[in-house]
């Protein structure tokens, strides 16, 4: 004997249904929002020679970093990028902070002051503390710990 | 899942162990051999611990095999919904509760998606919320007087 499905076990199946399709779709878009991000930011770096970011420029013994970075949102989701540096004797930093709308283009401008660059470049193993986080408004969001210190030239250098 | 079929012994056994063969592999062997793994290459992360592995998935096992075997009983309600709160449990163990950290080579990274995780456990929360539910439709449906032809 065939038993009928009750009505009641129809409902929770389409909550089931609807659950899964609401998962799918979340996973699906941030995934592929994620991915158009990395690609658009890895092109607009240059993975290839001769797409520097960061300039430096000498003022007496103090150097100023400039890092500016167009950060393309080819995803789905507001992206969010913010660089800064944790409090290091010597160094003066102005964290920057750039909010793209889904398809927009934004402008990362990051500025970083070394007080004595000679001395900075002479200490062995000095670093300077940054932190690159990159948001998919509001699923996810990635950090990462990264050396400023390498965008400090020494003087006359190339 | 349906309560209102007859389920033969033979179906529960064969149910059963095919519910524990696929939950012993997915469970115990991949994790563990994905943790030893992982504990390799990037120490920090929470997934490279064996023995918590290795714990949830006896209870997993445990779980599965009990739904399986109970199929279409009422007994086989908690072990459905232990098993949906645990996979629950497991995922937001697993991620550190969507806050993993991880260091290698000095450069730390940190993946935060604690509401990518929410809607990550909401079919699993569904599912210990539908057993006793779809339970209790089928129970209300057998009690209802036929209808009159």
């Amino acid at each position: 004997m065939k038993t009928r499905t009750p009505r009641g076990a129809w409902a929770l199946r389409g909550v089931s249904a609807a659950v899964a399709l609401v998962v799918i779709l979340v996973v699906g878009t941030v995934a592929y929002s994620a991915y158009q991000d990395y690609t658009g930011l890895k092109a607009e770096l240059g993975a290839g020679p001769g797409r520097a970011v960061g300039s430096a420029t000498l003022q007496g013994s103090a150097e100023v970093v400039s890092i500016n970075i167009t950060v393309p949102n080819r995803g789905m989701y507001t992206l969010n990028v913010t660089v800064s540096c944790a409090p290091t004797p010597g160094v003066s930093c102005q964290p920057a902070q750039v909010s793209v709308p889904p398809g927009g283009e934004g402008v990362l401008h990051f500025r970083m002051a070394v007080a004595d660059v000679s001395q900075f470049l002479a200490t062995p193993g000095a670093r300077i503390n940054g932190t690159v986080a990159i948001g998919l408004v509001p699923f996810a969001g990635l950090t990462i710990g990264v050396d400023l210190g390498a965008f400090v030239k020494a003087p006359g250098g190339p | 899942m349906s309560f209102g079929r007859r389920v033969t012994m033979r179906k529960r056994v064969t149910s059963a162990g095919v519910a524990l063969v696929a939950n012993v592999v997915l469970w115990i062997v991949i994790p563990y051999y994905l943790g030893a793994y992982l504990s390799g290459v990037v120490p920090d992360l929470a997934l490279a611990i064996p023995a918590f592995v290795f714990e949830f998935g006896v209870l997993f096992v445990i779980l599965d095999v009990g739904a399986a075997f109970f199929q279409g009983m009422a007994v086989s309600v908690p072990f459905i919904s232990g098993a949906a709160l645990l996979s629950a449990a497991y995922l937001w163990l697993v991620t550190d509760g969507g806050d993993l950290q991880v260091t290698a080579a000095g450069t730390t990274i940190g993946l935060q998606f604690q509401l990518l995780l929410y809607v990550l456990v909401l079919p699993s929360l569904w599912a210990a919320l539908r057993a006793p539910l779809s339970y209790l439709a089928w129970r209300g449906a057998s009690m209802e007087p036929p209808a009159v032809p």
